[in-house]
């Protein structure tokens, strides 16, 4: 009987070392390609999915809080994706069916050729549902490529945290993104707003207007 | 044998005409979700124009329209305008519109703002308006600083203007940050005025978002 258990016992050790190994395999970055995220959440699945919506962030902070409206410090968007959780051939990107992004910062200092930035995405290739967040009705790690429609600058590659964190969107949802490479004329451009206090650590910035919508199959 | 002829048609007419109403019942009450928003509207007897707008396709869930500069009728100018509408109109779960302008002047600057958000957001468990806002609002010489919800002045001369209107509509919300109704006053034959007719209308920065 004790020799059951022994047995028992050292099984669920290494059941649980297994687990353990698998989940921080996942921490490690990926190589970047294109097409494919740079990173991920910390735990993902190819799984299908949709997220549908829009709405603004006042950012920064990219709090729940509105800034004044004559700092014009905000930004605004539609997008949304859909994915049939199907992985690429070499199983480390989950591939996106379909998806769409219209972003326009609305702040004066992100102006390029003398109107806000506006970045329209013209693929999205990539699209993992996270599983790791606290985003309590889902949340989507996606991307693909842009182009700045104030310049015409193409084929960046951008990645976005989407996050349904219930109803109203306002206050809950929350949406970040960042353009890999830098733009011209601007350089590097993220919205992003990590929190270190929230586990897991997440980097989306709170809707002060709109709603986030996942819908878990399409 | 002709009536049993009869007695069957009324019966088959009987029987198959309520269905075909519940179908129809039915599909007039399936979920939808919609959503409009356009930057500027302009309505005159001369003059009937709304740019740039957007709708939510029918099983489409974006679509946007933007314009860099917007000029009608010499009545309203506005630059850096988006329209944007999202939503799932295919499982009718939620709808977003959006409309966003820089600067806009009505009626030869009567009227100014240098930054207007139109905001409407439904789902099926609520439609509201956060997100919407007006930066630096003159009115006629005055500024207003983040007027409640309909909120409405007199514009002498002129009609009057409805700010932040929100009005609620079938399972939404539809919002116009700035809605000028134009007006003439009627002469009565003792002439006094007797009441005012509408002869025009301009909406600036409006979103429309529906669930139902």
């Amino acid at each position: 009987m004790s020799k059951l258990r022994a047995l028992a016992g050292v099984t669920a050790t290494v059941a649980i070392a297994l687990v353990g190994w698998s989940c921080e395999a996942h921490r490690t970055a990926l190589a970047p390609s294109t097409g494919g995220p740079l990173f991920h959440f910390f735990v993902f699945q190819c799984s299908p999915l949709k997220m549908t919506g829009g709405g603004r962030i006042d950012y920064p902070p990219g709090t729940a809080e509105k800034n004044p409206p004559a700092s014009h410090q905000y930004e605004t968007f539609g997008a949304h994706v859909m994915a049939s959780g199907q992985p690429d051939p070499s199983g480390t990107t989950c591939l996106a069916d379909k998806g769409e992004l219209e972003w326009i910062d609305h702040r004066p200092e992100m102006e390029l050729n003398g109107h806000p930035l506006n970045l329209h995405a013209t693929a999205v290739t990539f699209a993992e549902l996270a599983v790791d967040t606290d985003c309590s009705d889902g949340a989507v790690h996606w991307g693909g490529t842009l182009r700045v429609q104030n310049t015409g600058q193409e084929n960046l590659q951008f990645e976005v945290w989407d996050c349904d964190n219930g109803e109203p969107g306002n206050g809950h949802d929350g949406f970040a993104i960042r353009v890999i490479q830098p733009i011209d004329g601007l350089g590097d451009y993220a919205v992003m707003c990590p929190d270190p206090d929230l586990p897991p650590a997440e980097p989306s910035c709170t809707l002060t207007g709109g709603n986030r919508q996942f819908h878990p199959t399409h | 044998m002709k009536i049993d002829s009869i007695r069957r048609a009324v019966r088959f007419v009987g029987l198959v005409l309520p269905l075909t109403w519940t179908g129809s019942a039915l599909g007039q009450m399936q979920a939808g979700a919609n959503a409009q928003s356009y930057g500027v509207a302009v309505t005159t007897a001369t003059v009937n124009q709304k740019t740039p707008s957007a709708v939510l396709p029918v099983e489409g869930t974006m679509a946007v329209d933007r314009a860099s500069d917007v000029t009608v009728a010499g009545l309203v100018t506005a630059q850096d305008v988006f329209a944007i509408v999202t939503g799932d109109a295919t499982d009718g779960s939620d709808a977003v519109s959006s409309a966003t302008l820089g600067t806009v002047s009505i009626l030869n600057g009567l009227i100014t703002a240098d930054g207007v958000v139109a905001m409407a957001s439904s789902t099926i468990e609520n439609s509201n308006a956060e997100g919407s806002s007006l930066a630096n609002l003159v009115v006629n010489g005055t500024q207003v600083d983040d007027p409640a919800p309909n909120t409405r002045l007199d514009l002498p001369g002129v009609g009057y203007v409805v700010l932040n209107e929100q009005i609620p509509t079938s399972g939404g919300i539809t919002v116009n940050m700035i809605h000028v109704v134009m007006q003439q006053p009627v002469v009565g034959v003792l002439g006094g005025v007797t009441g005012y007719r509408t002869t025009g209308e301009v909406i600036v920065g409006s979103a429309s978002s529906s669930v139902n």
